[in-house]
Formats: C-alpha cells, structure tokens, sequence
C-alpha cells in the first residue's frame, strides 16, 4: 500500500530534525554565553532588528486598540484600586518625607554623600519593546535602543513602576533584555521600611509571583511592605543594580514558610508581560565603581 | 506537496514572515486577555496541506527562528513543532480529510500540542519551575483565540501553498460532490 522508500524517508526526515534539535538544546545548555549558538543567537538578532522593527510599527495602532479596549473593560476595578492605594501612599509619603529629611541631616553631619534616587546613578535611555515571547515561560523582551544608544551588557532595565531585568545581549540598534523573572535572575534587595535583606528569584511559570528568599531572621516583614533593590548582586562583585530600585510588593508572608525557608512571595512591581516601553539605566557600574574608588 | 524551488521559496517566506508577525507584531496584540500564537497554526496548516515531511521541515525551521530572534532556549521550539508538523501531517496523509471546517479541530490540536510540549519542555529544563493558574489561564485562551483564528490562517496558507500542492484536497470534495449530482432527467442517481 505504501511505498517502502517514501516511508524510510519520512521517518528519516523525523528522525533526524529530532535530533538535531536534541543537540542543538544540549550544546546551547552546555556552552557560555560567549559561545557559537549564543553568537548566531545575537547574528540572527541583528539581522531581524530591522524587519521586526517595521512589522512592531505596522502592527502598533492594533496594538494600541486593543490596549485600549482592555483598558476600558478595568478601569472601573483599577480606579477602585488606584484610589485604596493613593490612601496608603499618602500617608507613607509623609513619612517617607520626615526620614528623607532626618536622613539629609543625619548624613551631612557625618559628611556621607550618596545618591537618594536610582535615576541619578546614570543615564536614562526610553525604548520600546519590539517582540517577545508569546509564552510565560521565557523572560527575554527585546528593546530597539542598542549600543549606538549607549546601552551596555548588563545595564539594568526599569518599566514603569520598578526593575525589570538587565540587558543580557546587545547589537547596533537592539538589545535583549533578561527580566527579573527569568530562572538564572537573582537580585539582592532588601525589604522597606524593616531593613532585612534576602535575595529575589523567580517562580519559573509564574511571573506575578517572585521570591524573597534567604530572608535575615529575625526579620519583621508585612503584607504590603515594599522590596527595592539593596545595591550589590549575589554572583559578581560590582553592583548592577543601583540601590533603591522598586522591585515589588510583599504580597504573603506565612510564618511557617518565613521561619522554615526564610522566605516571602512578592508581585513584582512592573507588568513585565504587558510592558510597551522601557528604560535603560546606562553609566550605572562604571559610577559605581567610581564612587568606590573615591 | 512538489518539492521545487518555487515550493521552497514559499515555505521560507512563510516561515520567516510569520516568526517575525508572532514575535514583533502579534505580541502587543491582546484579546480577552490572551494572544493569539500564529505558529503553530501556520505549521499545522502546512503540515495538513503539505504532508508529514513539509509540515515536520517547517516546524522545526519555524522554532529554530523564534528561538534564535527571542533569545530562548536554541531547540526547544524546534523540538516541540517538528512534532507538531508531523504528526499533523501524517493525520492529513492517513485520513485526507476534506470538510471545509477540518481547519478548526486542526489548528485546536496543533495550537493544544504544542502549547503542552512548550510547558512539558519549559518543566524539564527549567530548575525549580511550576506551573501556574496564569499558565493554565494563557494557555486556555491561547488556545480559544487559535481555534476561532485557525480558518482564516488556514485558508491564506492553503491559498498560497496551492500551485506547488500534489492535490487539492477542496478539490477532490467538490469530485466527490459532482459524481452524485442528479441525473438528465433531473432525479439523483439516475445518471446514465
């Protein structure tokens, strides 16, 4: 019924695109991010840049309805929730006010010098966000500021609202940026107002939830209390991350997990799968490292 | 499906046009609060027109491209969409199917195949990863989106993989159709 040859051949065809995608992931895995598949990797990257940049173009004022409509079907439950927070942040500013204040005092009588806003470590590149992943599990977006814009490997990446991720890849007019969601992501932070540090990772598959893990004990932490950055990285010794970058939101502490794990869950900030724009914190470790120095 | 140049240049059009609509077009793109993932609808529609082989070759080309322009991990799309394409394909091949509404269970399968092997692969690879309600909701609506979209996608890729198609499944139907049309006088069966 069927012939023979056409069916070695098809099965032939199967067998051997299995493979080489068996072995293409086992390289990729196996190799730095220096290495081939990561070069072709960036090549690609770089050839595509300019067709995906005119096909995000001809797509945005879809994009921008559809938004739009979404927008329209929460703005009554995002109002109700805007104005609950408003409530709390007033009251928070305040404070926040009278220890800026007492802290501005406190640190010229000692003469310490240092930056109170993340912003004022670098340069604030804005790009948009050209593609991603359709899927929640991989945590690359690629942006259409590259090198020419200044952007460097691993300048931190902040959307509205807190830290997004660092750029991880970099080209002439893009760049690849690995959001804090990402399994390989550890940030050092440090949660407001207790104090205790413990480092951020992520929960592969769910990017609304992140963790604070190795959390110092004795730790006093609330639903509702907020985690910034704290400055220094837990693999490299300079800091990538300024200080005081927002990251997000405690959103559960249980006793049992806080005392057996040293752990709490927290939202992050920025929308990190709806995102539109970006920007890129440029110049932020080599004035780091200046300060350091000084 | 004829494998010649022209049969060639088309499915490398088709293959690089639609990882770059997915990645950078259709991503900002929300409805119900879900995407709609144009891949696996064109390598199922491919795979159905095409054959085992047509539909497995694109598969994998189309996850190799998406892997190398969004800086995921290089195979993993590949491995999952070559099966896709084949399997697809091979249901095409056995059945030759030829109702003019295949193309929603089709794109359903295929959208639903390769949603699950995405996240079987992601699990594996990924240390220390679960899986979501926010999973479970993406890929539901995912899924609706390509069900609803999986005509149209279909038809488009049927209309220009059609000159350098074997055979016309839409074609054999309407055969089929005319070999019991009615009779000269006008009653069915009667034909002489």
């Amino acid at each position: 019924m069927y012939d023979k040859k056409v069916v070695r051949r098809r099965r032939a065809v199967l067998g051997v695109l299995v493979a080489a995608s068996l072995l293409l992931l086992t390289v990729y895995f196996g190799e730095n991010g220096g290495g081939f598949l990561h070069g072709v990797q960036r090549g690609t990257s770089a050839v595509f840049s300019p067709l995906e940049k005119g096909v995000s173009v001809v797509f945005r004022p879809i994009s921008n309805f559809t938004h739009w409509t979404g927008d329209v079907f929460h703005a009554k439950k995002e109002n109700k929730q805007l104005k609950k927070e408003v409530q709390q942040l007033r009251g928070q500013l305040a404070q926040a006010q009278t220890a800026e204040r007492d802290a501005a005092e406190l640190r010229g009588l000692v003469g310490l010098q240092r930056t109170s806003n993340f912003a004022d470590a670098g340069k604030l590149v804005t790009a948009r966000v050209i593609s991603r992943s359709p899927t929640v599990w991989y945590s690359n977006v690629i942006i259409n500021a590259g090198s020419s814009d200044g952007v460097h490997v691993n300048d931190p990446v902040v959307a509205a609202g807190g830290l997004a991720g660092k750029v991880t890849q970099v080209t002439g007019g893009q760049s690849t940026v690995t959001l804090i969601t990402d399994q390989s992501s550890n940030v050092s932070a440090q949660v407001m107002p207790d104090g205790s540090s413990g480092i951020v990772r992520p929960d592969v598959g769910d990017p609304n939830n992140m963790l604070l893990d190795y959390i110092q004990s004795g730790a006093k932490i609330a639903k509702g209390d907020s985690v910034v950055t704290s400055g220094f990285t837990s693999s490299k010794l300079d800091s990538i991350f300024p200080r005081a970058i927002p990251i997000g939101r405690v959103t559960k502490v249980s006793p049992g997990e806080l005392d057996q794990y040293s752990r709490v869950h927290i939202q992050p900030y920025a929308d990190l799968r709806r995102m539109d724009y970006v920007q890129v914190l440029t110049g932020t470790i080599d004035q780091a490292r200046a300060q350091v120095i000084k | 499906m004829i494998v010649t140049p022209a049969a060639i240049v088309r499915l490398v059009l088709i293959v690089i046009l639609t990882v770059v609509i997915q990645a950078a077009g259709m991503q900002g793109i929300t409805l119900l609060g879900g995407t709609i993932d144009l891949v696996p609808l064109v390598v199922g529609a491919v795979a159905l027109w095409g054959g085992a082989v047509a539909g497995a070759a694109v598969g994998f080309s189309c996850g190799l491209l998406i892997d190398l322009t969004l800086g995921q991990d290089v195979g993993s799309s590949s491995l999952v969409l070559t099966a896709v394409g084949y399997f697809v394909g091979r249901y095409g091949e056995l059945n030759e199917p030829a109702h003019g509404l295949l193309p929603v269970p089709v794109g359903a399968a295929a959208t639903g195949g390769y949603l699950v092997g995405t996240t079987v692969v992601s699990l594996m690879l990924a240390f220390d990863a679960s899986l979501s309600i926010l999973a479970f909701r993406d890929m539901f609506l995912t899924l609706l989106l390509n069900t609803i979209f999986a005509l149209p996608v279909f038809a488009l890729i049927r209309r220009i993989l059609r000159p350098v198609l074997a055979r016309d499944p839409y074609d054999r139907r309407r055969r089929r159709a005319t070999a019991i049309e009615s009779g000269p006088i006008g009653l069915r069966g009667l034909g002489m």
